[in-house]
């Protein structure tokens, strides 16, 4: 019967029990699961605001913002643009990916605050006149989506890198969109997709890439 | 998340000044990816964020005297992607594209990121370890397949930043600004063992803003790279990686630097290695035996064992590379 | 194979728009008026009995409108455990993450804060993760009568599989190979979070749930609410994944709805992505012994495998570890200890039982081919089922084509040497691995409709949880109308509005509510030819509730995947290198969607090789690598082409001869990386993932 294989280059030099004693199983308290101190209070009054501006989707606009909102909570709780999903909110999945000022940006890992005077484009802005992008396009033609909840994402980081590389190879549209997973995993479709919208581009000399 | 107010500091001492404001706790941010986790998950629990993004200037990267200097806010993109780093210094600039995806280079800043705090999962995990406050490091005797080889204890965390290697081993200067005004310490000195205070890995005070970032004029004959390996393609920190910059007359090297990510609680310097190689060529029996002296010391926990023959390889390999290059 | 008008033709989703410009509604996405949201404290230990659970803090924070504890809400999750009660909230809790409160509140970060004013007093008792430790004398008990589930016939007993005389295989063999293999605990981590909306209209209860299958959702949200069925509605439109952890009704949705009451506003509960690798379900993991005999010729005699299942504490999932029937074989012996442990629960992941058990089965088989100096392959085709169990006929069988197609696109014949052939740092090998899964047929039910203007109306209680499902019943629909897909109108998603359907599990939604579609079709057309097209505002209706059953057949799909990999010996690096997929899954109905299908299952179960797992520190009991970044799912950078080969094979029953695709896609992909592992080095990893210590392990 085999052994675990990792034993054998691991024990050589093995240090265990040279740390600090070790706490028991049964008291380990987490951070962060620690109940609050009593004395602490909330309510939506106490919370810090602050007035911003900034464009979405081509649009100007002007609110009140609590500071610990973050962009992704802006977007869809306050400005109803549910186009952008929430996987994970700590910046591990890419679902939340929006253009900030031109570049990919995780919402989530964003405070509303942060974008006064910014520049917000989400998926919801991608169509233009009623007209696809032709990302947009290329990706119902390849089958991008199937569950869809990463794809607002991935259009998102494709539309990023077409604006500086408008005729990426394959390996520049796997690295440029590394930065969104899908679990349904149609990777495949989705670098399928970019390709052929950024060929198309090249050949009909223009679109909304550039 | 939890409730706190955001502040837009006009300077450096504006910030140092509301950072060290009494009664109150007060976190530094820049890019935000990393605090705003911690804060999500409740490892940080800050009233003032003091936002540095708002400080006019602090993310320009300027040559100067031949010099380059690259402020604390300059974006992990605008550094990789920065023409006379990615000609002069190629080892930050590797090293800056290396980290994490586009949207986190993105948002992510070169200071944010030499200060970035371990993604140990003790630590993420909320476990009272030594860098939650506590008095333990949980990898001891649990499980260590990402922890150090090197310099460990009483704290196992690596060191998680992709540019600090690059910093130290391109011998860079941090310009600090704190309540009695500036200092300016070499790289090699800003990281801080765990042995001096096993819940910090640098010597920044609470009230302190890394600056800037100064490269010092590089020799036309300076090559550099920098190589990460990762457990996954992409997004992950380094198991293993290697930061070598060698001053190279023709085919002997003059002058080396080699620094490892990944396997120690700093970025973690190879002076002997750095002598073997002075003033030799650079052969590949010469590569291969960098890499057998690159692990010596190495002290392994009960799986992280791997990171001894994969440490040799890097090392071998990026030595290589950058004398051939 | 016959060419169709519509099924048989890459169709890209008639939905795809909405997915594309964030226009499709999901879960999290509903907003109601005076809408309340809701979060859940979870407890922080592997195993601790509640003492006390102080609310006074929680509920006297501004906002605060419900909670709910063990102590105040005794609603039974029926589908959250086939064996024991287990409510919504439990006394002991059992694992770390098992929900202690739920709480309601006018904004999600008063939610949040109140959840952290709960004072929980717990006594924190002895936990055990591993499900062969859990059966040793002196283990903590975790459920009455003790760690070994009980099986179907509700004995503490294992579940025993046998034919013919396990002794007797052994002894004709000229070669035994006995092994060893374990895989972990991997989340379905798929893309969209636990969500639920839930308000009530009176005394009736409308839920927007997350769910793969609306039908079965809405029946165990109204038993276990005591609610009659038609006092519940299930709405679920658009749902990001799921991957078997979305089926039934789960916690949160009736939470949401018990809050919801309470508070007498709509609720919407979300998880956060912690909660939904520690508290929901994934994978279960599996130690698997393995003891095969085999002739000189390669031809088996005996197959005998002795697994344990790691359910954790409450018995959502069968815990079955299947695939050995892929091998014709005169005498097996199957053992199988369903166990509870203190780690998350285990339940369905895409082909629940299958991808673990194949890639020990598979392992053990390549080294069995190894040892008598032949060809995987060769060994593949001599002993790959022709009979079901030996016995019984196949309705089609296209396991050989698979394996002959798939061969000859992988380039098998150049690619393939005996192990270890390259002596180069890096070395390349071959491997590939076979599987079956089951296609049976069963009831399901559709309804179709036609207006004035020959408009179809189709209504199917489909949620097309991302398999293209809608666009699957839509091109069904136009072949048996001979109607254009222009002129289909497909109405999903809720319960008011569709008949039962099957839900998305099991893959089963093409073959029953196709078939569905098929004889309502059928009938509609009848009732067009007699009476013509209906009057303005009028209708003809269809509505068909077929149940057929397979008799003198069993009814499967088959695969066969071939991987080729580069191995950096001084890195413990592995890239893919090439990768092909066949499958019989009979009349391909969507070829568009289809390859989607299989190239993300391929890739998942390639992932499932290299990286994932959820691991747990073994002292504190408490799970380190929930979230994406931890667990290591694949990234675009990680993911290869999949290349996929269809074998079409004819086969006599479902609609147009569709058979089952969606999980056969992921079952032999994980052992044909680990089979490519071995051929390339010469060496074995037999516990998944192959991660780096375990690569640099064996080859050190």
């Amino acid at each position: 019967m085999s052994q675990k294989p990792s034993s054998k280059i691991s024990r050589r030099h093995f240090v265990e029990g040279t740390g600090a004693g070790l706490v028991a199983a049964s008291v380990v308290p987490l951070k962060g699961q620690q109940p609050a101190a009593a004395a602490q209070t909330s309510g939506t009054t106490a919370r810090p605001r602050t007035q911003i501006k900034f464009t979405i989707n081509g649009v100007q606009r002007s609110m009140e913002v609590e500071d610990h909102w973050t962009l992704v909570e802006l977007l869809r709780d306050h400005l109803n643009l549910t186009g952008t999903k929430i996987g994970c909110d700590r910046g591990e999945c890419g679902a939340c990916t929006v253009m900030l000022d031109g570049k990919s940006v995780y919402s989530c890992s964003q405070l509303a605050v942060w974008i006064d005077g910014k520049t917000v484009l989400t998926v919801e802005g991608l169509a233009r006149n009623g007209k696809l992008d032709p990302l947009q396009q290329a990706f119902i033609d390849h089958d991008g989506p199937q569950c869809g909840f990463c794809t607002s994402g991935q259009l998102m980081s494709a539309k990023a890198l077409v604006t500086h590389n408008p005729h990426p190879t394959r390996d520049e549209v796997r690295a440029g969109m590394t930065g969104n997973i899908c679990r349904c995993s149609n990777y495949n479709h989705y670098v399928e997709a970019v390709l052929a919208a950024t060929t198309r581009t090249a050949t009909t000399g223009g679109g909304g890439n550039a | 998340m939890k409730t706190f107010s955001n502040v837009n500091p006009k300077s450096v001492p504006d910030a140092v000044k509301l950072l060290g404001q009494p009664g109150k706790s007060t976190a530094i941010v820049g890019g935000g990816s990393d605090l705003l986790g911690m804060v999500k998950e409740r490892l940080v629990q800050p009233d003032v964020l003091v936002n540095l993004k708002a400080i006019p200037s602090l993310d320009k990267i300027e040559e100067r005297g031949g010099q380059i200097h690259i402020g604390g806010l300059a974006t992990l993109t605008s550094v990789s992607e920065h023409p006379a780093i990615r000609a002069r210094y190629k080892a930050l600039a590797d090293a800056a594209g290396s980290v994490g995806t586009p949207q986190i280079r993105n948002a992510g800043t070169i200071a944010g990121n030499v200060c970035q705090r371990p993604w140990c999962w003790y630590f993420r995990n909320g476990f009272p370890c030594f860098k939650n406050g506590g008095k333990t490091c949980f990898s001891v005797v649990g499980e260590n397949e990402f922890h150090a080889i090197f310099g460990g204890g009483p704290s196992f965390i690596v060191h998680p930043s992709d540019t600090a290697p690059a910093l130290v081993a391109l011998e860079a200067k941090f310009r600090i600004g704190g309540p009695s005004g500036e200092r300016t310490v070499a790289a090699a000195d800003f990281f801080a063992s765990p042995s001096k205070d096993p819940a910090r890995e640098n010597i920044l005070a609470h009230d302190e803003v890394l600056v800037e970032i100064q490269l010092p004029s590089a020799s036309r004959n300076l090559r550099s790279a920098y190589h990460k390996e990762l457990d996954r393609e992409s997004w992950t920190h380094a198991i293993v990686s290697a930061a070598v910059a060698l001053e190279m007359n023709r085919d002997v090297c003059k002058r080396a630097s080699v620094v490892l990510g990944g396997v120690a609680p700093i970025p973690w310097r190879l002076p002997k290695v750095e002598a073997m190689l002075a003033g030799k060529r650079i052969t590949a029996e010469l590569a291969a035996q960098a890499g057998e002296a690159s692990v010596e010391g190495a002290r392994p926990l009960a799986k992280n064992g791997y990171k001894i023959p994969l440490t040799r390889t890097i090392v071998k390999r990026t030595i290589a590379a950058v004398a051939s290059a | 194979m016959s060419t169709l008008n519509s099924v048989g033709h890459a169709t890209p989703r008639i939905d795809a728009q909405l997915r594309v410009t964030g226009g499709a509604t999901y879960t999290a996405d509903v907003v109601l008026p005076g809408m309340l949201y809701a979060r859940v404290l979870r407890n922080p230990h592997p195993h601790a009995r509640i003492r006390k659970i102080d609310l006074s803090k929680a509920q006297a924070l501004a906002g605060v409108k419900a909670i709910l504890t063990h102590e105040n809400c005794d609603i039974i999750w029926t589908s959250g455990d086939t064996r024991n009660k287990r409510y919504l909230f439990n006394n002991p809790v059992r694992f770390a993450g098992d929900a202690v409160a739920a709480v309601a509140a006018t904004d999600r970060h008063i939610a949040e804060e109140a959840c952290r004013l709960i004072d929980v007093d717990y006594e924190t008792l002895p936990f055990v993760l591993e499900p062969e430790d859990a059966l040793k004398d002196g283990a903590p008990e975790i459920q009455p009568g003790g760690n070994l589930s009980p099986n179907n016939q509700g004995k503490h007993e294992p579940d025993v599989q046998r034919r013919g005389n396990i002794e007797e295989g052994f002894k004709a063999a000229d070669h035994v190979l006995e092994d060893h293999y374990e895989t972990p605990h991997i989340n379905n981590a798929q893309m969209e979070p636990r969500a639920s909306m839930a308000h009530w209209e009176g005394d009736k209860l409308i839920v927007y749930a997350s769910t793969q299958g609306i039908a079965n959702c809405r029946s165990d949200i109204a038993k276990d609410m005591k609610l009659p069925q038609e006092k519940v509605e299930v709405i679920c439109h658009y749902m990001g994944g799921g991957f078997g952890n979305k089926n039934q009704c789960h916690d949160f949705d009736l939470m949401a709805a018990e809050l919801s009451k309470r508070a007498g506003a709509p609720v919407r509960l979300e998880f956060t992505r912690k909660e939904d690798f520690t508290a929901v379900h994934g994978r279960w993991p599996t130690s698997q012994y393995y003891k095969v005999g085999v002739r000189n010729d390669g031809t088996l005699t005996a197959i005998q495998m002795r697994g344990y299942s790691g359910m954790g504490p409450y018995r959502k999932g069968a815990g079955d570890i299947s695939g050995m029937e892929v091998y014709q074989v005169p005498h097996s012996e199957k053992t199988s200890y369903m166990v509870y442990t203190n780690k998350s629960v285990s339940a369905n992941f895409r082909a629940p039982a299958y991808p673990q058990g194949v890639f020990a089965l598979e392992s053990i088989m390549d080294d069995a081919a190894h040892a008598l100096k032949m060809d995987p392959l060769e060994f593949r085709l001599k002993n790959f089922t022709r009979k079901f169990r030996d016995q019984q006929a196949y309705s089609s069988n296209g396991l050989e084509e698979c394996l002959r197609k798939g061969a000859e696109r992988f380039g098998w014949k150049e690619r393939w040497r005996p192990a270890a052939s390259d002596v180069g740092v890096v070395k390349r090998g071959a491997g590939m691995g076979m599987g079956m899964f089951p296609s049976s047929l069963g009831r399901s039910n559709a309804i179709l409709r036609v207006d004035s203007k020959g408009d179809y109306h189709v209504h199917v209680g489909v949620t097309d949880c991302g398999t293209g499902a809608k666009t699957t019943m839509a091109l069904i629909a136009a072949e048996a109308l001979e109607a254009p897909l222009t002129k289909i109108n497909v109405i999903w998603g809720d319960t008011d509005t569709c008949p039962y359907s099957v839900g998305e599990s099991g893959s089963r939604t093409t073959v029953f509510t196709g078939q569905a579609v098929v004889e309502a079709a059928k009938d509609l057309k009848k009732q067009i030819a007699e009476k013509g097209l209906p009057k303005p505002g009028e209708f003809l209706r269809a509505d068909a509730a077929p149940n057929p059953q397979l008799r003198d057949f069993a009814r499967y799909s088959f695969t066969a995947h071939f991987a080729e990999i580069e191995v950096d010996t001084e890195t413990g690096r592995i890239r893919v290198t090439k990768f092909v997929a066949a499958h019989d899954s009979g009349r391909v109905v969507n070829p568009l969607t289809a390859e989607s299908q299989v190239k993300g299952g391929a890739t998942t179960g390639i992932g499932m090789a290299l990286h994932e797992q959820l691991l747990y520190d073994k002292r504190t009991g408490l799970p380190l690598t929930a979230g994406y970044y931890n667990a290591r799912i694949m990234t675009h950078l990680d993911a290869p082409e999949i290349e996929v080969v269809w074998v079409e094979t004819e086969d006599p029953y479902g609609p147009y001869g569709a058979k089952t695709l969606g999980e056969p896609t992921i079952i032999p992909a994980v052992a044909a990386v680990a089979n490519a592992f071995f051929n390339a080095t010469g060496k074995r990893v037999k516990d998944l993932p192959l991660t780096r210590d375990k690569v640099l392990g064996v080859l050190a």
